[in-house]
């Protein structure tokens, strides 16, 4: 009883630490290598796309509610790069959002056209930043699924029971 | 107090503006090979058991990606041009 309740708060700490910081939860179940690869691997693409994309336009649920969502997989990421979008630059991110219909005023028209494109990326680069932000999100989700796996296994992935069939002893010793 | 709202502090932040990248088709294209490594990377990793078995693995996970993605993308593009001539 008392192990499962360890291990229930270890999944739980595991979980939101990945949520947070890709790579945190294995950090924190003593996976540092497999953390380091996380973290350096879902960064690399959520900045990436980041920066071609801009973040007035990329991390904003006004322009696009189901990219941000797939962006919320990398949550800490994401919600800082939302307080930064709401703190800084000329541009509210309300006044990107697409009109609902065409009897809805567009709030776009009300932006100087020299400070909106300042703020916002166009094709190719817009596609290729909405690619990698979304990317990025939805590799976090498998990250924090893992550690919650390899808190709940002890140390094995989420595939073990196939991994335990078909290669046997793991090749580096410790899990 | 340091204002971010506009002021100079904004002009260091590096994702607020678009990245003016003359991205080439070429370019384009190309900035799928970083993406593929990374998800063969996040993908392998899932499923290591230590961090000693991800530099193999990873890497035929990535040429299979591109390989896979390459044919499928030949594939469209003999479609394409097939019922270019047709039409």
């Amino acid at each position: 009883m008392k192990e499962n309740r360890v291990n229930a708060d270890k999944m739980i700490q595991a979980g939101v630490l990945a949520w947070l910081i890709p790579g945190g939860g294995h950090f924190l179940l003593g996976h540092r290598a497999l953390g380091a690869v996380f973290f350096a691997a879902i960064s690399f693409t959520f900045f990436f796309g980041l920066a071609l994309g801009g973040i007035k336009n990329s991390v904003n649920p006004f322009t696009n509610r189901w990219l941000f969502l797939a962006e919320l997989g990398t949550g800490g990421y994401t919600v800082a790069s939302y307080v930064v979008n709401l703190k800084v630059g000329e541009i509210k991110p309300q006044q990107l959002a697409t009109p609902r219909d065409s009897n809805t005023p567009d709030p776009r028209d009300q932006i100087d056209p020299d400070v909106y494109a300042k703020y916002v990326s166009f094709y190719p680069a817009a596609d290729v930043a909405q690619i990698y932000l979304a990317t990025a999100g939805l590799l976090n989700l498998l990250a924090i699924l893992d550690a919650l796996t390899r808190a709940q296994t002890g140390g094995l992935p989420t595939y073990y029971r196939e991994l335990a069939e078909h290669l046997g002893p793991p090749a580096g010793g410790k899990p | 107090m340091i204002s971010l709202g506009g002021g100079p502090l904004a002009a260091y932040i590096p994702f607020l503006h678009a990245w003016p990248w003359p991205v080439s088709p070429l370019a384009h294209l190309l900035l799928f090979l970083p993406l593929a490594f990374c998800i063969a990377l996040v993908y392998r990793a899932t499923r290591a058991r230590s961090a000693s078995e991800l530099p193999r693995a990873t890497l035929i996970t990535f040429v299979n990606i591109v390989v896979g993605m390459s044919l499928i993308a030949l594939a469209f593009f003999v479609v394409y041009e097939v019922v270019i001539r047709v039409m």
